[in-house]
């Protein structure tokens, strides 16, 4: 199965600047360096979040998990940081999996995306 | 079934795919099917990336099994000798980010299978991954 990446960029609201990445398919080791390439550009610019959306993701192994984790890093550095949305169980499960593990920090903070995205959407909102 | 295999990543997930549709046909449900889908990528990704060095000539074995209670996952290849059985586990740190990644699959591997068994037999390595059903 393959993977593909669609990459949006956020305008028209206060939170300007940031992207929303869209996978759907696969993210494994044949497609995880191709997600990674994409998002190089991405990364090297000024943005502080980035979210992925995982409405179609079918399959991850720790391949994919490791894009993830150094988006994150990267973000992270300069006061940003990433969110999963829209997992699907079996995606969920393996977050979930990694979040138990010691010495795994990386998606612990998962509570933050969802303070972050309602406080996005009340600014939304308030600016009808 | 046996699966002949290059070392590359396309080949890995051309296992996992034989896989799924092995799986399908005898009526293994989603949620097992996924965890035997991810263990295997990790197992297989293992041999291409560490047993062989990404060396696309060198090949590897896949058998599938299905016992009626079981589907059980034998990876061979003549790589040098590597036991992801003895895997350390990760230990506690406040901030594991700059971890190596390396040691996640094996542990995604154990948190999914029921049974992992690793021989050295005749120059290779034998990975028996066995998920029961129901």
């Amino acid at each position: 199965m393959p993977l593909e990446i669609l990459i949006l960029k956020t305008v028209g609201d206060r939170n300007l600047g940031d992207v929303t990445v869209k996978l759907t398919g696969s993210l494994d080791t044949a497609t995880a360096p191709e997600l990674e390439r994409q998002l190089s550009p991405v990364l090297a610019s000024q943005i502080k979040h980035l979210v992925f959306d995982l409405a179609q993701l079918k399959f991850i192994s720790s391949a994919g998990l490791r894009v993830f984790s150094m988006a994150r890093k990267q973000l992270k550095e300069r006061g940003g940081q990433a969110s999963f949305v829209n997992m699907q169980p079996q995606i969920q499960e393996v977050f979930e999996i990694m979040k138990s593990l010691p010495g795994v920090a990386i998606f612990k903070n998962m509570a933050e995306l969802d303070a972050y995205l309602a406080a996005r959407q009340r600014s939304h909102e308030e600016n009808q | 079934m046996t699966l002949e295999l290059h070392a590359t990543p396309e080949e890995v997930m051309r296992a996992v795919e034989a896989l799924q549709e092995f799986g399908q046909v005898r009526q293994v449900p989603d949620k097992q099917l996924f965890g035997l889908a991810l263990a295997l990528e990790e197992c297989a990704s293992n041999i291409v990336n560490h047993a062989y060095q990404r060396d696309a000539r060198q090949t590897f074995r896949v058998t599938l099994e299905h016992t009626g209670s079981a589907v059980v996952i034998e990876l061979r290849d003549r790589g040098q000798e590597f036991d992801p059985t003895q895997a350390p586990v990760p230990e506690k740190e406040a901030d594991g980010e700059d971890r190596p990644a390396g040691g996640w699959g094996i542990q995604l591997v154990r948190r999914y299978m029921d049974e992992i068994r690793y021989a050295r037999e005749a120059g290779e390595n034998v990975l028996r991954l066995t998920k029961r059903l129901g």
